[in-house]
């Protein structure tokens, strides 16, 4: 049995926010008190022996959930493996991530989804759960036998990298996976206005001289995605929402009740095109960043919960792949092990978003939208938990990361608040003390 | 001034002092251009190394000739020929350059960017010679000269710039190096290939030419790249001729003398008509001997020429 002490558990399913005592035991959460006696404690062991820790000044969490990585296995093994992803989940403060499904092969079979979340059980470490294609190849022509992958363990369905160009194969997936009840995650992307860009198209583009890609590539998917979801009762979730027209038309569709969620990316919350440089790759990131005014369009949208979800999407290359010119240079962010220290120095810390809608965001509603254990410190729960140290700093450095690759803004850079201790299922699996 | 620039990336980041002295350095360097024998020993023993990814012949021949003319030594990398063809990354190209010493790389790159990525990478100083469609610095350095020798102080001259601006680096070149000599610069095309955000280089942007010739002192017509109608950015070679091409007829509506340039080569026809091309208005020539003689100021300047230049 873990009992750690005089912690600031916070954790919005329970509505609460306050110095508490905790005991875990059997994988779970067994109780949380005021305080506890030690005679008390030792009675509720039950002879099992007892783990005592101080987590003054320090904060627990519910394990956060991502519902956007690329782990790219199998296939790209050169970039990241789900073992490799999963040790870089948890220091970064995540105890569930969802795998999406454009590796090669594209996972769009059962034998594969089984195969992924193999590979997490073996690993260990976070707990990994594979999102299915929707077209077969992600080819966007014939859907895949979303009922098989759903029996095999995916936890929703996705051709995420590419949009789904045709809108009646749209439509048919998000009437059809109502029979699985699993969302449809759209990467909102028309090809034809992307046309090949490879940064936000505006002032910053112009000067640069590199191919723009306009907000509208975005925002016409998004309307075409919440008009089909509207007419089929689909179950919509729309993945990196990076504009505010974006935003707009998600707010509309809410209040007319459509069952639609979307996520954002932090670093859509962190940066701009203005910091885009072109020997800077490590910002080439699809969608692009965009401008301060979409930044704050995002930010007002995640803190009335227009947007429901933060999410890493994180997409780790080779220092190869991205020690190229800007326009040569893949797309992607590497994301899961500074995510959460990003967010707390350039959010948290400054006081724009509040811990209470952070772990809403990046914990409660992953959980509820895909089914998913976790998102609450309730007794009876897994014990998927993070301890926080907001005052801690954490340097990133190419050493110190567990990911594969290190294509991070952050290399070389401190960020203030660091997660120091992640429990799956009642199990330390990461410790930075 | 004391020349301190290792490279030349492009001119959004060049002071006023740095291109007048770039210009004032090509002064002599074209005296010497003109001269029936034509070598200086001033960079004996130093070396240039030419990496061009795009075909060119003109500005890689310029810069061959402006490096020898120095008396450095200078060879070139076609990249059909090269290992690029089999599949190097311009960083392994790059090293396997920085292990032979040299001082000086020229690179011409379809990829914005790949001056400066190459910068921070090597040792050796970079020489921009057209990076994707960024800028193409010593292309904006030599109109610049050949204004000059026009017209000297360029403060208060009016400069329109005609064509596909979007996809141009000599127009984003010109445009930061003229505004900072003084000139007044007017971008001009159609909607598609002059599109608002092309308002952060900070100049005057038309759509309508006919509108802007009046009182220009310079009138640059920029090629057009004939893909650019496939992919939907204009409806015909006849229409843009119509619109925005430039004749010795449509040129009278400055009211002055003016000088027509032309970074080549051209389409005659589309963008220029073969009689202005060739009319005595037209410094189009001038431009590539001015070409020669810019390209010897930088390579002059970055490859550590500090004494008189004409020791």
């Amino acid at each position: 049995m873990l009992w750690l002490k005089n912690v600031q558990i916070v954790d919005p399913a329970q509505d609460l926010a306050a110095v508490r005592d905790i005991l875990v035991k059997d994988a779970r959460i067994f109780e949380i008190s005021v305080t506890f006696q030690e005679e008390e404690v030792q009675a509720k062991a039950e002879g099992e022996t007892l783990e005592v820790l101080d987590g003054e000044g320090r904060l627990l969490f519910p394990g956060l959930i991502d519902v956007h990585t690329h782990l790219r296995e199998p296939g790209q093994e050169e970039k990241e493996d789900i073992a490799s992803g999963a040790q870089a989940a948890v220091r970064g403060g995540f105890t569930s991530v969802l795998a999406m499904a454009n590796t090669k092969p594209v996972i769009d079979q059962r034998a594969l989804v089984e195969f992924v979340r193999a590979q997490g059980e073996r690993a260990g470490l976070a707990r990994v759960y594979p999102v299915a294609a929707v077209t077969k190849g992600m080819q966007g022509q014939e859907l895949v036998e979303m009922m098989d992958l759903a029996a095999g363990g995916a936890v929703g369905f996705s051709d995420d990298g590419h949009g789904i160009q045709n809108a009646e194969v749209m439509r048919l997936a998000l009437e059809y996976a109502k029979l699985s009840c699993l969302p449809i995650i759209s990467h909102c992307e028309d090809d034809a206005l992307a046309a090949k860009g490879v940064m936000h198209k505006g002032l910053v583009s112009a000067r640069l001289g590199l191919k723009g890609i306009p907000s509208c590539a975005e925002s016409v998917m998004v309307a075409r995605d919440l008009m089909l979801a509207e007419e089929t009762s689909g179950v919509l979730h729309l993945a990196h929402i990076s504009c505010r027209q974006s935003v707009d038309l998600i707010r509309q569709a809410k209040k007319k009740g459509l069952n639609v969620t979307a996520e954002v990316n932090p670093h859509h919350l962190i940066f701009c095109d203005e910091d885009v440089q072109l020997t800077k790759t490590s910002l080439k990131v699809n969608p692009p960043l965009r401008t301060a005014d979409d930044r704050e369009a995002l930010l007002e949208a995640l803190l009335e919960g227009t947007i429901d979800m933060l999410a890493t999407d994180h997409a780790p290359h080779t220092w190869e792949e991205k020690a190229r010119p800007f326009a040569e240079a893949p797309f992607g962010i590497n994301g899961l092990e500074t995510s959460l220290a990003a967010v707390w120095h350039y959010l948290i810390a400054p006081g724009i978003l509040s811990v209470k809608r952070l772990l809403e965001a990046w914990s409660l509603a992953p959980a509820r939208r895909f089914g998913l254990a976790g998102g609450s410190l309730k007794p009876g729960q897994r014990a998927d938990m993070v301890l926080f140290d907001p005052d801690r700093t954490l340097e990133i450095k190419i050493e110190n990361l567990a990911s594969k690759a290190q294509n991070t803004p952050f290399l070389h850079t401190k960020l203030q608040g660091c997660p120091v201790m992640t429990w799956v299922g009642g199990r330390l699996v990461a410790n930075r003390e | 001034m004391l020349w301190q620039r290792k490279h030349i990336l492009g001119l959004e980041n060049l002071s006023k002092e740095e291109i007048s002295h770039i210009l004032q350095t090509a002064k002599p360097m074209k005296e010497v251009l003109l001269r029936p024998l034509k070598k200086l020993p001033t960079l004996r023993g130093k070396s240039v190394m030419h990496l061009f990814y795009e075909a060119s012949t003109r500005t890689r021949t310029s810069f061959e000739t402006a490096g020898k003319i120095l008396g450095a030594d200078t060879a070139s990398i076609a990249v059909a020929q090269s290992s690029v063809s089999k599949g190097e990354s311009l960083l392994d190209t790059a090293k396997t350059i920085a292990a032979m010493k040299v001082d000086l790389v020229v690179i011409r790159h379809a990829a914005s960017g790949a001056a400066a990525f190459l910068a921070e990478y090597l040792q050796a100083g970079i020489i921009n010679a057209g990076d994707g469609q960024h800028e193409h610095p010593t292309q904006a350095l030599l109109d610049m000269f050949t204004m000059q020798e026009e017209f000297g102080d360029l403060t208060g001259k009016k400069v329109v710039i005609i064509g596909d601006i979007l996809h141009s680096r000599v127009a984003r070149s010109n445009a930061w190096g003229l505004t900072k000599m003084g000139a007044e610069v007017t971008l001009v095309g159609p909607p598609t290939l002059l599109p608002p955000e092309m308002k952060a280089l900070g100049v005057k942007m038309s759509h309508n030419l006919d509108g802007e010739l009046e009182g220009a002192d310079v009138v640059m017509a920029l090629r057009l790249q004939l893909e650019r109608q496939q992919s939907g950015l204009f409806p015909s070679l006849r229409e843009y001729s119509r619109l925005y091409g430039i004749s010795s007829q449509k040129l009278k509506k400055t009211g002055r003398k003016t000088i027509v340039l032309h970074p080549g080569p051209m389409n005659r026809g589309v963008e220029i008509s073969s009689e202005l091309a060739d009319s005595p208005m037209a410094k189009i020539e001038e431009q590539v001997t001015n070409g020669v003689a810019v390209r010897m100021a930088l390579i002059y300047l970055l490859a550590g020429g500090t004494s008189n230049v004409m020791a």
